[in-house]
C-alpha cells in the first residue's frame, strides 16, 4: 500500500487552516462578479432591448397609461436569471448593471425581485415641428408626410413615404458630396451616400420604427415609435447611420 | 446490601458506565472529527459537535419504514448501547475496576460482537436494499478483526500467564495488575507487533475510514442506517462513539498498563494515604485513560482516515486476514517461546 | 431545560441532503465546494448526509425535470420534522433558460413549500452559506413550534 499524503497531514496538523472565515470575515466577489442587477430607471428609454436580449425570460414590464404620459415598470426577476450581462451589454444607455452584490437570499420570490419604475413621456414632436437636417431639406419632407400617416394601417404609411423618397431622390442625388447633420433630440440620421439599403437596422430596431425597402431604396423613420436607442448605429454595416 | 445495590447502579449508570461512556466516547468523537479536519487544513467542527447532533437527533422525528418490524427496529439500537456499557464495566481503570472475573477477556470477546449484530438485526429489520449491502459488509469487516483480535488477546494471555506460571490468563483484572507491578507490555519486545496489530484493529472494530465499507455513505447511503431516523439514530452515534472508547481504553489496558503503576507509585510516594489518596489515584487515573485513548484515537483513527481512502470489502477482508493476523502471530509464537 | 438543548443543538447540527433535479451540474459542484477546505461548512456544523432520513435541511438544485419530480417529492417527504427545504440557484425556482420546455415541471413552489431560496447561476459558495444558515434559523424556528 502506498499512503501519499503521511507527510502533508502531519504538517497541516501544526500549520494554520486555509479556510476563508465567511459569515465572521466578509468576503467580496471579484471586480467583474456578474451579482445582483441594479437598474437605474431614469436613464431606462424603454427600448426594450433587455427583454429581448434575455434567454432566461427574467425581464418583464407593465404599463400603467396616466396623464402625464406611460408609467413604465420594468422588473428583473433574479430567480430567473442566468447572470450572463446580455441586459446590461446591449443597454446603450447604461441603465442596467450587474453588481458585485452576491448576496441574494430570499424567504419570499418578491425579495429577489429588483424593479425600477420611470415615466415615458408622450412624443413632444407633435407640438415642436422635427427639424430637417441642413443639408436634405427634401428629407424633412418625408417625415412630415409620413406622420399624419401614421396611426394608419402600415400600406398607408409606405404609400406617402415611398412618394416623398422619389421626390427626395434627385435632390439627395445632387447633394451626395454633404454629409448629414446629427440631429439634436437623440433620433438617428440616415447618410444616404453609404446606405446601402441591407435592412439589417430594420430588423435590429426594437421598437419596430424603421422601415427599410431594398427595392425602392428608402429609409423611413417612424419617430413616435423611435426612442433613440442607438441599436440601429450600432448594428449597420456600413456606419451609414448617425445618432 | 442496598448500598451494595447502589454502588453497583452507580457503576452501571454513572463512573465506568453510561454517563461516563457517553461524555467521554462523545469527546473522542468530537476530537478525532476536529483532528481530521486539521489534518486536511481545515478549521473542523467544534469538539462538542458530537452532543451537538445527538441533542439534535433526540429532537427529530422518528420515521418507522412500513416494510419494518416496529420492535425489532426501535430496541436493536439500545441493545448495542447497552452492551457497549455493559462491555465499559469489564474493562478495568488500571487499578479500579468495577466488575472482575477470571475470564472477562472471553466476555469481552462476545461483547464486542453484539453491538455489530445490533446494528445488523436493526438494519435487517428496515428491509432496505442498502441495508442488505450493508449487512453482509458488516458481516464481513466483523469477520476479518475476529481473527487478529483473538490471536492479539492470546499472545497477551500467554505472556501474562507465562510470567504468573498460569499458563493462559483470560483475566483483564490480572494483566493490569501483572502490568502495574512489572512495567507496561508495550515495553516487551515480543509484544510489539502484538500493539501495532490491535492499533490496526481499532479502526475495522469502530467502523472507521478506510475500513468503513460497510457505512459508505456516498455509495450504499450510510448501509444499515439508511432507513434510520431521529432518536435511533442518535443512539447509533452514540454507540459509534462508545465503541471507540472501549477499544481504545482496551488497548490501553492491554498494553499501556504500567503507566496505573506510576500514577500510583507517585500519589503513594507524595506521603498520602486512606480516602484521599484513594480518590485522588482513580481521578488520575480517569485523567490519564481519557488523555492515551485520545492519544490513541488520533494516531490509529483520525490520522488512518486523513491519509487513506476507502478500501473495497475484499481488500479489508486480505488486509486483516494477511498483515494483521500475521503481525499477532509472531507475537503469539514469541510469547509462546517465552520471549 | 431538554428542549432548550435540543433547540439549541438544533441550529449547530444542520445535515443536509443534495437532490439533483436535472441540474447542469454546476449548483452541485458549488454546494460541495462549500464543504472543501476553502469554505468548510462542517466548521458550522454542516454535513452531507447519505441518506434523505438523516437530513434536516434538503437541498434542490436544476429545474424539476418531469422524470425527476416524483422521486424529488418523495425524498422531501422522507425528510423527518422539522426540515427546510432549499431551492439553489435560479432553476428550481423558476426553470431558468428551461422554463417552458415540455419535460420541465417546476417551479419547485408549485409543489412544496420552498423556505429559502438561494438566488445566482450558480451562487457564490458565500451566499450558499448564507441561505443554509438563514435555513438554519428557520429549522431552530420549526423546532420550537414542536410539540
Amino acid at each position: 500500500m502506498d499512503f501519499p499524503f503521511v507527510k502533508e497531514a502531519i504538517s497541516q496538523l501544526f500549520s494554520k487552516p486555509s479556510c476563508a472565515m465567511y459569515p465572521a470575515v466578509e468576503s467580496v466577489a471579484a471586480p467583474r462578479y456578474r451579482g445582483r442587477i441594479a437598474f437605474y430607471p431614469d436613464k431606462c428609454i424603454n427600448c426594450m432591448m433587455c427583454e429581448r436580449v434575455c434567454c432566461g425570460g427574467a425581464i418583464t414590464h407593465t404599463v400603467e397609461k396616466t396623464e402625464e404620459g406611460d408609467k413604465v415598470t420594468r422588473s428583473f426577476n433574479l430567480g430567473c436569471c442566468t447572470f450572463c450581462a446580455h441586459c446590461m451589454d446591449f443597454c446603450t444607455h447604461g441603465a442596467i448593471e450587474l453588481t458585485q452584490d452576491y448576496h441574494m437570499i430570499a424567504t419570499k420570490e418578491e425579495d429577489l425581485i429588483v424593479s425600477g419604475t420611470f415615466l415615458k413621456k408622450p412624443p413632444v414632436k407633435k407640438a415642436v415641428p422635427p427639424k430637417a437636417p441642413a443639408a436634405a431639406p427634401a428629407a424633412a419632407a418625408a417625415p412630415a408626410a409620413a406622420k399624419p400617416a401614421a396611426p394608419a394601417a402600415p400600406e398607408g404609411k409606405a404609400g406617402p413615404a415611398a412618394d416623398a423618397a422619389d421626390a427626395a431622390k434627385p435632390k439627395a442625388e445632387a447633394e451626395q458630396s454633404a454629409p448629414p447633420q446629427p440631429r439634436d433630440d437623440g433620433k438617428p440620421v440616415q447618410d444616404p451616400r453609404t446606405c446601402v439599403y441591407c435592412t439589417i437596422c430594420a430588423r435590429k430596431c426594437p421598437a419596430g420604427a424603421l422601415t427599410v425597402d431594398r427595392a425602392a431604396k428608402t429609409w423611413v423613420l417612424d419617430e413616435d415609435a423611435c426612442v433613440g436607442c442607438g441599436t440601429c448605429a450600432e448594428v449597420c454595416p456600413k456606419k451609414a447611420i448617425i445618432m | 446490601m442496598i448500598i451494595e445495590a447502589l454502588k453497583y447502579l452507580a457503576y452501571v449508570l454513572i463512573f465506568p458506565g453510561f454517563l461516563f461512556c457517553f461524555l467521554t466516547g462523545m469527546l473522542l468523537c468530537g476530537i478525532d472529527r476536529k483532528l481530521v479536519a486539521r489534518m486536511q487544513k481545515r478549521v473542523g467542527p467544534p469538539i462538542l459537535q458530537p452532543f451537538y447532533d445527538f441533542f439534535k437527533l433526540c429532537g427529530k422525528e422518528t420515521i418507522i419504514p412500513a416494510a419494518a418490524n416496529r420492535t425489532v427496529f426501535l430496541l436493536a439500537p439500545l441493545v448495542g448501547l447497552a452492551a457497549l456499557v455493559v462491555l465499559q464495566l469489564f474493562i478495568p481503570v488500571f487499578g479500579f475496576s468495577a466488575f472482575s472475573n477470571v475470564a472477562d477477556v472471553i466476555v469481552i470477546l462476545y461483547l464486542l460482537l453484539i453491538p455489530a449484530l445490533s446494528i445488523m438485526i436493526g438494519g435487517a429489520a428496515t428491509g432496505s436494499p442498502y441495508a442488505g449491502v450493508g449487512l453482509s459488509r458488516e458481516m464481513v469487516t466483523v469477520l476479518s478483526c475476529e481473527l487478529p483480535l483473538v490471536l492479539v488477546l492470546l499472545a497477551v494471555g500467554k505472556k501474562v500467564g507465562a510470567a504468573t506460571g498460569s499458563g493462559l490468563c483470560f483475566s483483564l483484572s490480572e494483566i493490569v495488575r501483572y502490568q502495574m507491578l512489572n512495567g507496561s507490555l508495550l515495553g516487551k519486545l515480543s509484544m510489539l507487533p502484538a500493539a501495532a496489530a490491535f492499533l490496526m484493529v481499532i479502526p475495522g472494530e469502530t467502523g472507521s475510514h478506510p475500513f468503513d465499507a460497510a457505512e459508505a455513505e456516498t455509495e450504499i447511503c450510510e448501509g444499515m442506517l439508511a432507513e434510520y431516523s431521529g432518536a435511533p439514530l442518535g443512539v447509533y452515534k452514540l454507540s459509534h462513539a462508545v465503541k471507540l472508547l472501549t477499544m481504545t481504553s482496551l488497548f490501553v489496558m492491554l498494553f499501556l498498563g504500567g503507566i496505573g503503576g506510576a500514577i500510583q507509585n507517585l500519589i503513594l510516594g507524595a506521603g498520602l494515604s486512606g480516602g484521599a489518596a484513594g480518590a485522588l489515584i482513580i481521578l488520575l487515573d480517569v485523567l490519564v485513560l481519557f488523555a492515551l485513548c485520545a492519544a490513541i484515537t488520533a494516531a490509529a483513527i483520525s490520522f488512518v482516515h486523513a491519509v487513506t481512502a476507502r478500501l473495497k470489502i475484499e481488500q479489508i477482508f486480505k488486509y486483516y486476514w494477511t498483515v494483521v493476523a500475521a503481525l499477532a502471530l509472531v507475537s503469539l509464537v514469541l510469547a509462546w517461546y517465552g520471549l | 431545560m431538554f428542549k432548550k438543548l435540543i433547540e439549541e443543538s438544533t441550529g449547530k447540527s444542520p445535515w443536509l441532503f443534495h437532490i439533483n433535479a436535472g441540474s447542469c451540474n454546476g449548483c452541485d459542484i458549488e454546494l460541495v465546494s462549500v464543504l472543501t477546505p476553502r469554505y468548510d461548512a462542517e466548521r458550522l456544523g454542516f454535513k452531507l448526509a447519505g441518506s434523505p432520513r438523516h437530513a434536516d435541511i434538503v437541498v434542490v438544485t436544476g429545474p424539476i425535470t418531469a422524470q425527476s419530480l416524483p422521486r424529488v417529492l418523495r425524498s422531501i417527504e422522507q425528510v423527518p420534522e422539522p426540515r427546510c427545504i432549499v431551492t439553489m440557484g435560479s432553476c428550481p425556482q423558476s426553470g431558468n433558460v428551461f422554463r417552458g420546455s415540455y419535460s420541465i415541471c417546476g417551479p419547485l413552489s408549485k409543489y412544496v413549500h420552498v423556505d429559502v431560496d438561494v438566488a445566482g447561476c450558480t451562487p457564490k459558495p458565500e451566499a450558499v452559506i448564507d441561505g443554509l444558515a438563514l435555513a438554519t434559523k428557520i429549522l431552530q424556528e420549526k423546532r420550537r413550534a414542536m410539540k
